[in-house]
């Protein structure tokens, strides 16, 4: 364990001195390689023991001593958790190419484009050509992005997705640790700032994942659980989502369907009746939707679950009546929510 | 005067390489390009992409060229620009060849020790380009899912790209349907296949690729663009793709150029080295064509349409004879392997052979017993000179009668076993009538000679096949020179006819050595001195391959072929190899 340790903070000195030194000037091709492979050393450490509560604490107590002793010595110094091992080669590319003082022999080899042939250079991995890898990775997603396909979420979303439910599902299979699990949502949601509409497709993709075991159906009652918490949130993916994706995710999840059904509800009752437009508007602010679509999400969640239009058809015409149960247009929105939904 | 420049000058007042039109265009390409993201787009930078290619590396050589980046800059200033709003069409960095051109280009213009401040920003620029297009995300919710859950960029991207391919593999996998009034869904495929042209040559395309390529035809709409399958074509000539077997077929079955292409280059390799049978048969049968062909009957057509025209042209040519000869049998064995499954009779790949003929050629010797075949073959011999009597009788029908005597010829050169069966039973014929077999021998050499040629053909091939056979029948020793000369005067080139084909004359030489009653040394010694005095190139070659193949169908024939045949072939290998190292 104490070489482990060792290694982790030479590694993330190691980081430190790619992301601001000049001594990088003098980094050859060994080295380059040599680099990588420490941060693949450190990846295959987080992934052996992240689950392992004592040994985690250990190695986070030691990134604290050694990112200590760095921010003293190194103006502007940016510290790596223990969250950030996982993505090490990734950090320490970033780090290189921000750094000026990266030879440009070695920005060559990492951009090489001649197909890499995966050779161990000395003792360690070859890395000729990472880069243009890379970018050939992202030009062929570019190519075949615009193509439609199959899903209604994107490919993208649906990683996210699967990303998300991967680590949620890790997180609570820790035991009692479902504060780390309330903190990664968290975290999650404020990184995704300023794109929440992604942030709420990615939240869909999670809930339509389907493996079929018990993990997963833990973990979707807890993200189920946390989004309902999050009543803002919760509405603004409402207002977001198409018919059929709602239908597709309130038949998948009881919860989120009555949760659904709520916002809907909620949404009639702050509507008001637009003269000028001949229809029914909500004036409030926030994440809304149009009278029409208010109807089809209701028809998409009675298409999800049948029995719900029995008990919508109730509550709505008991609200009609307590409204004056006239069966005139503009006056009650309860009434004409009724006949748009064919009640 | 001397008009000459010293030698020292710089070419300054020749012409510069590019000019400023061409910068311009391209400079107006990329910003179009780069605005627009619809398919017109994407179809436009296809259509441009080679040319696009030929321009970078006309710039790499100018740049490379320069003695500065101050230089470059000044003589293109547009470069940067062009150079950076390139590097963010992801048509162009998705192929390997284009992203290393643009990528020279960049590097061209980075200067190891920067003398000023615009060489100091340039190389700054280089850098943030760089690492722009490696490591930035545009995508906020990624980057926030990437850190939060430790997944790294790299594998992110793999995992998106492969979910995409994923998702539209399930597009292209359903079958044609059609939806009420809806346009039949094979135009999302085209378009699919459309996008994919770029992407040829990147492995991670390649399966959805294959299914484009095997996916079931239902409807009469053309699925898969021309421009990717000529795409696919000539990177797979270049070796830039690998296809497995059935995508391979596929595409030889949407794409008359790379069926074409196949056929060429396999004519190109067998053709130039010249192959022992047996490896003529590997060759064959490893081009995956005789398989294919057995596969779609529409295959098999064209290819003989190919092996036709090629043998119209040069229907003397024995290599050419031999691998139609060699790849019909190919097909016939891979049939066989599917026959179970397929019922499409065996008239359906051979429509324009005479149907009479068409059984009695396809069967093998082996399939019959070795008595038979002397009827046989008379039989195939006296209808087929009915035929050509046919076509030399009616004169205004001669189209239609020649066109019949080509079709009749060209599957017997398929068949060509019979041919050798026949140069066999001629030789160990003894007393018996040979004149059938000759006739069927000169046929097989000159199909297009008129009656009154043949004619004289058949005096000369009797007349030779009688010198050959007083040569080896022992009756005399030592050789008689004036036989061995008048052979070698029938065989060799007139000024006023062509020479006596020669292969027929090595075919009768080698296969008479080979039954004849002599001891192996003896008939060895006859061989060989025939040779030489009919000594023409490449003869040497033709020997040991009508040997080997000899050998081969003795072999595959399991006819009962005595220890002694297989001496004698085993000591005339000997001899001929022996005079070719003389």
């Amino acid at each position: 364990m104490e070489a482990v340790l060792k290694n982790l903070a030479s590694t993330v000195e190691m980081l430190a001195v790619a992301a601001q030194s000049d001594a990088l000037n003098h980094w050859d091709k060994q080295t380059l390689s040599r680099a990588f492979h420490w941060a693949r050393y450190c990846e295959h450490v987080f992934s052996k023991f992240h689950n392992n509560a004592a040994i985690r604490r250990i190695m986070e107590k030691q990134l604290q001593l050694t990112n200590q002793t760095l921010r003293d010595t190194i103006p502007g110094y940016t510290e790596v958790s223990f969250s950030d091992l996982p993505r090490c080669q990734h950090l320490l590319l970033v780090r290189l190419l921000n750094n000026p003082e990266l030879p440009s022999s070695l920005m060559k080899i990492l951009f090489d484009t001649t197909r890499p042939v995966k050779t161990m250079h000395g003792d360690y991995e070859d890395v000729t050509g990472l880069c243009s890898h890379i970018v050939q990775c992202k030009s062929v997603y570019k190519v075949l992005s615009p193509l439609a396909d199959m899903s209604a979420l994107g490919a993208d979303a649906e990683v996210q997705g699967e990303m998300l439910m991967e680590r949620l599902e890790a997180l609570l299979n820790q035991g009692s640790e479902t504060c780390r699990a309330e903190q990664f949502l968290g975290s999650v949601l404020q990184g995704c700032e300023g794109a929440l509409q992604q942030f709420c497709l990615v939240i869909a993709a999670a809930l339509l994942t389907s493996k079929n075991c018990t993990a997963q159906t833990a973990a979707h009652d807890f993200l189920l659980d946390w989004l309902q918490k999050k009543h803002s949130l919760l509405q603004y993916m409402c207002s977001l989502l198409s018919p059929t994706l709602l239908k597709d995710l309130a038949k998948e999840h009881q919860k989120l369907r009555d949760a659904s059904c709520n916002v809907l509800k909620k949404w009639a009752s702050e509507m008001e009746y637009s003269l000028s437009d001949g229809e029914w508007v909500l004036t409030s602010t926030g994440p809304g939707v149009s009278f029409k679509k208010l109807t089809e999400l209701f028809l998409a969640l009675f298409d999800a679950s049948p029995s719900l239009r029995g008990d919508v058809e109730k509550e709505l015409n008991a609200l009609k009546i307590s409204d004056g149960d006239f069966d005139v247009t503009g006056l009650s929105v309860w009434g004409d929510l009724l006949s748009a939904l064919n009640m | 005067m001397s008009e000459q420049q010293p030698l020292s000058q710089p070419l300054q007042t020749e012409e510069p390489l590019l000019n400023d039109q061409e910068m311009q265009f391209w400079l107006d390409k990329a910003v179009a390009w780069g605005q627009a993201d619809s398919p017109d787009t994407q179809k436009d930078t296809c259509l441009h992409m080679s040319r696009l290619r030929d321009f970078l590396h006309q710039l790499l050589t100018q740049v490379n060229s320069m003695s500065s980046t101050t230089e470059t800059m000044k003589r293109l200033p547009f470069l940067g620009q062009l150079l950076g709003r390139l590097c963010w069409n992801p048509y162009i960095t998705v192929c390997d060849t284009s992203r290393g051109l643009l990528l020279g280009c960049l590097w061209g213009l980075y200067s190891e020790r920067p003398s000023n401040a615009v060489e100091k920003k340039a190389n700054q620029w280089i850098r943030k380009v760089l690492c722009q297009l490696s490591t930035e995300e545009d995508e906020t919710a990624a980057q926030a899912l990437m850190k939060c859950t430790g997944v790294p960029a790299k594998e992110y991207h793999l995992k998106v790209l492969r979910k995409k391919v994923a998702l539209l593999q399930e597009n292209v996998g359903q079958s044609c349907t059609l939806f009420n009034s809806q346009r039949c869904s094979c135009d999302r495929i085209v378009d699919i296949s459309k996008a994919c042209i770029p992407i040829v040559t990147c492995p991670e395309a390649s399966s959805l690729i294959s299914l484009l390529l095997q996916r079931p035809v239902a409807c009469v709409t053309e699925a898969l663009s021309e421009d990717f399958l000529n795409a696919l074509t000539s990177a797979y000539s270049r070796q830039g793709l690998a296809l497995e077997e059935q995508a391979l077929v596929s595409l030889w079955y949407h794409s008359f150029y790379s069926l074409e292409e196949a056929v060429l280059s396999l004519l190109q390799s067998v053709i130039t080295t010249g192959l022992t049978p047996q490896k003529l048969e590997q060759q064959v049968a490893q081009s995956l064509l005789p398989k294919a062909c057995a596969q779609h009957c529409s295959i098999f057509l064209v290819v003989n349409d190919i092996f036709r025209s090629i043998l119209k042209q040069a229907e003397g040519n024995e290599s050419v004879k031999t691998l139609v000869q060699t790849f019909t049998k190919c097909f016939l064995r891979e049939l066989a392997l599917l026959k179970p499954q397929t019922s499409i009779s065996v008239k359906a790949f051979f429509p324009q052979s005479p149907s009479s003929l068409l059984v009695p050629l396809l069967t093998m010797p082996s399939e019959m017993p070795q008595g038979a075949w002397r009827n046989h073959l008379n039989w195939l011999s006296s209808s087929l000179q009915r035929l050509t009597e046919e076509e030399e009788e009616g004169d205004g029908r001669s189209t239609r009668g020649h066109h019949n005597v080509f079709e009749a010829w060209f599957l017997l050169v398929q068949c060509a076993h019979w041919v050798q069966v026949a140069v066999q039973l001629l030789v160990t014929s003894g007393t018996e009538d040979g004149d059938p077999f000759l006739w069927l021998l000169i046929f097989y050499h000159y199909p297009t000679k008129r009656w009154h040629h043949r004619a004289s053909q058949l005096a000369r091939a009797k007349e030779a096949w009688n010198h050959i056979r007083t040569l080896f029948s022992g009756a005399a020793h030592p050789l008689p020179s004036d036989r061995l000369q008048s052979l070698g005067t029938l065989v060799s080139p007139q000024p006023e006819q062509q020479s006596f084909a020669p292969s027929l004359t090595v075919s009768l030489l080698v296969n008479v050595a080979v039954f004849c009653q002599l001891p192996p040394s003896g008939s060895a010694e006859v061989l060989q001195a025939s040779v030489q005095v009919v000594d023409q190139s490449g003869l040497l070659d033709e020997a040991a391959c009508v040997l080997s193949s000899l050998e081969l169908r003795l072999n595959e024939g399991c006819c009962l072929s005595r220890d002694t045949v297989h001496l004698r072939i085993k000591e005339l290998q000997k001899t001929i190899t022996q005079m070719h190292s003389e």
